[in-house]
């Protein structure tokens, strides 16, 4: 501690020096669009993994065995190109969110917001409202408080190791997980991020909470290279609200000089980062529109329009028109349109099997009688389909090629690997020299759109 | 003010390590098993998948970590007065 810092922290632990924030609670048609972005995100989040799809648990991301189940569709390591471009549309989709409509994102669907908001709930109903929470924090250890204080610790603790369970369930099936969680024989691993997550969850929603959007978050940094004056963002009217100060309802403010903010301080109240919207955008500032709420109400009580603080741009708040399209977002959008249609075509395109062929190195080629001569390769063949199927391999690319397989159909079982040894025999006359290209394919019996290629080499003895 | 810089401190450290640690996992194991590295290194430790990604992830992050710890330090984050 630095000399003469001599405040009383209300706060022990590592997380802050600052005094805990405790927003007030405020209503409005903003805070219901949040509720509602909660209850849908994190329904969904604890929701999916319970939901089975044929038979098997519809979102599995299955570690152990390296393929992952989303619905219909099941990728294996070799799609790799789809998390990148995943990834890619994440990121594009940020930034395109961001220049339209600020930071939403922050304010209705961050993870972080989404489970402070959850803990808050909690919190709200075992310790009350904001004035008695206060009023909590400075009271001496009591029944009362220690029943509270305890709830709500209790509460915390299994809704986090809950969310832990949930978030191991999308690795590991869940209906199996919560057999073995019951039956304590979880595995060292299992147990290991279950505990994670449930740590990250609590420590992050309980007790970091804005201090993660303040101090860890690089997008509240970096946003501001992708706002332009025609984004999105939450302001005070300043010329509208100064100046501001404490008046009786009933005179006519404008004619006293006044402007329509009655500094009531509810919007610094309600926030839940603490910082006071009134001297301007600042990076801490969420997006969550509870001063928008707060304010709204205080001005339909003083019988004032709404709207002092509100969404709007920089370019209305000089009156200037603000534009949505835009060179910025049409080159965003054109780009993300592309890549998501990208995606889904060759997702419905895509063939449920893949095959590597490899040539047997010991020998070149062998003689299987005066007529013909022989190459052995080796067929490594992935059904990646959801039934098992048979496959047949021709060969193409010398005259009277033909390939042998033991046996000749060859049976894969839905998502394994399967290994053939294919012999390629060829005329000797057609055969002479070294490296022809040769190509296989590889056909379901019963499907044949089915089917994938794959060239080698095919050696021969050498040109007399 | 020293658990407000701690706090930031770990914030700007702790967290995008992290944050490239998961980046990182996620690239390296889709294009690699961990099942292959244990036969090709330590063939006769018995260790599951679980336990290549669960070690590798942490690998990445120690790695990280010490990146940023040091970009931390050199850029005089451990002397600068928050505020
Ligand atoms: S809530 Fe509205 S009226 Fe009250 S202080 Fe904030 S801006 Fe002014
Ligand atoms: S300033 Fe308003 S919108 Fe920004 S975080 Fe605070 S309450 Fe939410």
């Amino acid at each position: 501690m630095s000399k003469g810092d001599d405040k009383v922290d209300l706060d022990v632990g590592m997380y802050a020096a600052r005094e805990k924030i405790h927003p007030r609670e405020v209503d409005g048609t903003f805070q219901r669009l949040r509720h509602l972005a909660v209850i849908v995100l994190l329904g969904i989040y604890y929701g999916l993994p319970w939901i089975t799809w044929d038979g098997r648990q519809a979102v599995l991301f299955d570690l152990p065995a390296r393929q992952f189940h989303i619905f219909a569709l099941t990728f294996w390591p070799q799609d790799f190109v789809y998390l990148a471009v995943l990834l890619i549309i994440a990121a594009l989709s940020l930034f395109f969110f961001t220049a339209l409509a600020g930071r939403m994102w922050c304010g209705y669907a961050c993870p972080q917001t989404v489970w402070t908001e959850l803990f808050m709930w909690i919190e709200r109903w075992t310790e009350g409202k904001r004035q008695q929470r206060l009023k909590l924090d400075k009271a001496p250890w009591s029944i009362n408080k220690l029943l509270r204080r305890g709830s709500k610790h209790v509460l915390w603790v299994v809704l986090a190791l809950y969310t832990g369970f949930t978030f191991v369930g999308y690795f590991t099936p869940i209906r199996e997980l919560s057999v073995s969680v019951a039956s304590f024989g979880l595995g060292p691993w299992e147990t290991f991020w279950l505990l994670f997550y449930a740590f990250a969850t609590w420590g992050n929603a309980g007790f970091l909470r804005e201090q993660v959007c303040i101090y860890m978050c690089p997008y509240a940094r970096f946003q501001s290279a992708m706002f332009d004056p025609n984004s999105l963002i939450i302001s005070y009217d300043e010329k509208r609200g100064e100046p501001r100060g404490g008046r009786s309802r009933n005179i006519d403010h404008r004619a006293q000089g006044w402007g329509d903010c009655i500094d009531c301080n509810l919007c610094v109240q309600a926030c839940p980062t603490g910082i006071d919207i009134r001297k301007g955008l600042q990076y801490e500032c969420i997006a969550c529109a509870a001063c928008i709420d707060a304010c709204n109400g205080v001005m339909d009580k003083m019988n004032y329009p709404r709207g002092l603080i509100r969404y709007t741009t920089d370019n209305a708040m000089e009156d200037k028109p603000s534009r949505i399209l835009r060179p910025r977002i049409l080159v965003y959008g054109v780009l993300l349109l592309a890549l998501m249609s990208g995606t889904v075509y060759s997702l419905t395109q895509r063939t449920p099997l893949a095959m590597e062929v490899l040539a047997d190195r010991n020998v070149l080629y062998r003689d299987v009688d005066f007529e013909t001569v022989e190459n052995v390769y080796t067929v490594r063949i992935l059904n990646k389909d959801r039934e098992a199927r048979d496959y047949v391999l021709t060969v193409d690319g010398l005259p009277d090629a033909e390939v042998v397989t033991r046996p000749e159909h060859i049976r894969v079982d839905a998502g394994r690997t399967s290994q053939v040894t294919a012999s390629v025999r060829v005329p000797r006359d057609e055969a002479r020299g070294t490296g022809h290209t040769i190509e296989f394919r590889l056909t379901a019996t019963d499907e044949a759109d089915i089917a994938r290629t794959s060239t080698a080499r095919f050696h021969g003895p050498r040109e007399e | 003010m020293t658990k407000e810089r701690l706090l930031q401190c770990l914030g700007s450290t702790l967290w995008p390590s992290f944050l490239a640690a998961a980046v990182a996992s996620v690239v390296f194991f889709a294009a690699i098993d961990p099942e292959t590295l244990r036969v090709q290194t330590f063939p006769g430790l018995e260790l599951s998948r679980m336990a290549g990604y669960t070690i590798g992830f942490f690998m990445f992050w120690a790695v990280g970590l010490f990146a940023s710890g040091l970009t931390y330090v050199l850029s005089g984050g451990g002397n600068r007065r928050h505020e």
